[in-house]
């Protein structure tokens, strides 16, 4: 048998070539991963850091610094711009004649230690605390609207592409499109005033803001269940605003894989309909769409600043707004240098989800 | 269990009979496109035919239509196929339910495919394929996946791979030729009387070819499953098969013995099949090609598909669509038969080589 075996074709040179790169003898297909990660890894990080230095010099390059800002803003009631600039020089934690490449350094060497520094604007407070009490509720309330929205997405492309060209194909693609054509803030607009004040479904004023008056934090149903109220409409919002895109690229993925031949065989060999869609049909399906999750929810972070506007959701959209409004520097570069890793690391975590699903790239 | 497929073929009926079948493809809300025309023929347990012809001419159609496995726009507007099942009983597979047919096909008929290279699901180890298998035909209790890996294991090594190494393998880890012969074990593990095997060995270079046509032959010696085997490779036709088809725009338009086809053709395209393939010893022969292509199904010629690139073509060929008829049986019941007006006229004559 062995000799027979030796003649029969190629063994592992041409296919796994990867694993044994440098030699490793022992548990290869380990290392290799591991080594996988951390480049990936070593690419987010310096993905971050070129942002944070965008963000610096953007912020730093837009007309006026805090103080003008504030001071502009002072001589609207009257004062003069001397006056105006002195008060806010004494008012605001910035220092105008600190030369460029020193608050760059600064700003640099905090990131490195995990200190964003004071804001200028909300004195007393520190930019990490800034953020930290308006974050969670951003990341949450996207959270929650991108799963909602990729779980019914990938069932709804996967049933489309099932009974294509039939009735529920035409009418879901339809919906679809239209759904992926409407920008969120306007589909945020459209809830507000169709659902809120036409319908009179719900109270929009009662759900402003995260919490309502008197709901303190803590792991208890009232908490979770008011916080869910209020982040309902920014939740909805998010669901709408990609579930289309999400019908569509699994509909086109579905019918690709359906085509294959080892769905053919697998209806040859007698198995279930059900086992075929799940561990045949879906699973291959959804591989190539792994990492457009993370993509979904880039998408949403950057229009999270519109939509929590239109909706008064107090979580990072507002925050950042001011930030851009009033020069904050530390805090708009602390908002964006987060706001980017959360999205870099939502990539990462899709990318080695995607090793983890495919065993064609696990090497 | 009692294994049929260890028992002589006692019984003289026909495993499959192939009666007047049409497959044709839906090409729009009320068009369609007729892609196989009253095919009929008769397969005997344990016996071997080979379908040859060149591409789109209606093989694969048909290799599918036999298990049903169509795609969506697929029908078989018309005729039977009857098979003898292993209680015994004769189903016509066109009537069975979507229950009664999933647990039809791979058990009693399996079928290797074309496109093997892909026929494995990327994401799922061989074993798992194995898995799903057994585990899709069982009845009564659920039998241990141990047990049914030492089974996948034995299989594997009939078609002479390592089981301890493909069997916790994914798919691209295996070259073709061993994919190949994993999926001939896996249609095997059921033990179905009859095998379709389309192609098996097109993408494969000349050495796999012929390692897995042999062992596929001997398997059959062994375990004496009927094969129906689709190739445009008149060589592993003449190897495999016992009888021989030839398929012209969807229609049979040959049927004999081996030998018959390839001695005493009978039909000027089969003829100009044989004459196309280099004789591989013997002088220099300028093999001679068949100018043109198969017609396209949706507007066939009147009378004979194949008049337009017939050197024998008269007028009437143009006109009359020859029907298959038999042109000789002999003492076992097999018969000889051809689908063109001029055949005795041309064996007369020696046109048709003898």
């Amino acid at each position: 048998m062995a000799t027979e075996i030796a003649a029969s074709p190629p063994p592992p040179d041409t296919g796994t070539a990867a694993p044994s790169r440098d030699g490793a003898p022992l548990p290869p297909h380990l290392r290799v991963w591991r080594h996988y990660a951390l480049v990936k890894v070593r690419k987010a990080l310096v993905v971050v850091f070129v942002v944070a230095n965008v963000t610096f010099f953007l912020g730093r390059a837009m007309p006026g610094d805090p103080i003008d800002v504030m001071a502009g803003r002072l001589t609207q009631g009257g004062m003069s711009l001397e006056e105006a600039r002195i008060i806010a020089a004494n008012s605001l934690a910035y220092d105008p004649g600190a030369p460029l490449w020193q608050q760059w350094w600064d700003f640099i060497v905090g990131l490195a230690t995990f200190d964003m520094g004071m804001t200028i604007n909300r004195p007393g407070f520190t930019v990490a605390d800034s953020i930290a009490a308006y974050l969670p509720w951003t990341l949450f309330s996207i959270g929650v609207g991108t799963v909602i929205a990729v779980t019914l997405g990938l069932g709804l492309g996967m049933a489309m592409a099932y009974r294509r060209n039939r009735v529920l194909d035409h009418v879901l693609s339809v919906v679809a499109s239209v759904l992926g054509a409407i920008p969120n803030y306007l589909i945020a607009m459209l809830l507000v005033v169709g659902g809120g004040m036409y319908l009179s479904w719900f109270d929009p004023i009662a759900l402003r803001g995260t919490l309502s008056p008197g709901v303190e934090a803590g792991f208890n149903a009232e908490f979770l269940g008011d916080a869910l109220y209020h982040a309902g409409l920014p939740i909805f919002t998010y669901v709408l605003a990609i579930i289309g895109t999400w019908m569509l690229i699994m509909k086109a993925s579905t019918t690709e894989v359906l085509s294959e031949d080892y769905v053919t065989v697998a209806r040859a060999r007698g198995l279930r309909d059900r086992r075929i869609a799940v561990s045949y049909v879906g699973r291959n399906a959804i591989l190539p769409l792994v990492a457009q999750i993370a993509i979904s929810f880039g998408t949403l972070v950057g229009g999270a600043i519109f939509v929590e506007q239109v909706l008064v959701y107090k979580g990072v959209g507002g925050l950042l707004l001011d930030a851009v409004n009033y020069r904050d520097y530390p805090l708009l570069q602390g908002l964006l240098v987060v706001l980017t890793t959360c999205v870099v690391a939502a990539n990462l975590v899709a990318d080695l989800l995607y090793s983890r699903l495919d065993p064609r790239i696990r090497k | 269990m009692t294994d049929p497929r260890t028992e002589p073929s006692a019984d003289p009926g026909p495993l499959l009979s192939v009666r007047g079948v049409d497959i044709a493809y839906r090409t729009g809300r009320r068009s369609r496109v007729t892609a196989v025309h009253g095919v009929s023929f008769d397969l005997h347990p344990g016996q071997s035919m080979a379908l040859v012809g060149e591409s789109g001419c209606g093989k694969t159609t048909l290799g599918l239509g036999l298990l049903r496995l169509l795609p969506r726009n697929g029908l078989v507007p018309a005729g039977e196929i009857l098979f003898r099942r292993k209680d015994g009983s004769t189903a016509d597979i066109r009537s069975l339910g979507a229950e009664e047919l999933r647990r039809f096909r791979w058990s009693e008929a399996a079928m290797v495919f074309q496109g093997a290279m892909n026929a494995f699901n990327p994401v799922l180890r061989i074993e798992d394929h194995f898995l799903d298998t057994f585990r899709a035909h069982e009845t009564g209790r659920p039998r241990r996946r141990a047990e049914i890996r030492e089974e996948s294991a034995h299989l594997l090594e009939m078609v002479r791979l390592d089981p301890a190494r493909v069997l916790d393998a994914h798919p691209h880890e295996l070259s073709g030729g061993m994919r190949q012969r994993a999926l001939i074990a896996l249609a095997l593990a059921l033990g179905p009387q009859l095998l379709i095997l389309d192609e098996p060995t097109t993408a494969l270079d000349l050495l796999t070819q012929r390692a897995i046509v042999e062992r596929l032959s001997e398997l059959r010696e062994e375990l004496r499953f009927s094969m129906v085997f689709i190739t445009h490779d008149l060589g592993l036709a003449a190897e495999l098969a016992d009888r021989v088809g030839t398929m012209y725009a969807g229609r049979l338009i040959e049927t004999g013995t081996t030998r018959d086809i390839f001695y005493r053709p009978r039909h000027p395209y089969t003829a100009a099949l044989i004459d196309s393939v280099p004789p591989v010893s013997g002088g220099l022969v300028v093999p001679e090609s068949l100018p043109g292509g198969p017609p396209g199904l949706a507007s066939l010629p009147p009378g004979c598909s194949f008049a337009p690139r017939c050197r024998h073509a008269r007028q009437v060929c143009g006109e009359r669509r020859p029907e298959l008829e038999v042109l000789h049986t002999r003492g076992d019941g097999l018969s000889h038969a051809a689908a063109c007006l001029r055949s005795r006229e041309l064996a007369a004559e020696g046109a048709t080589r003898d």
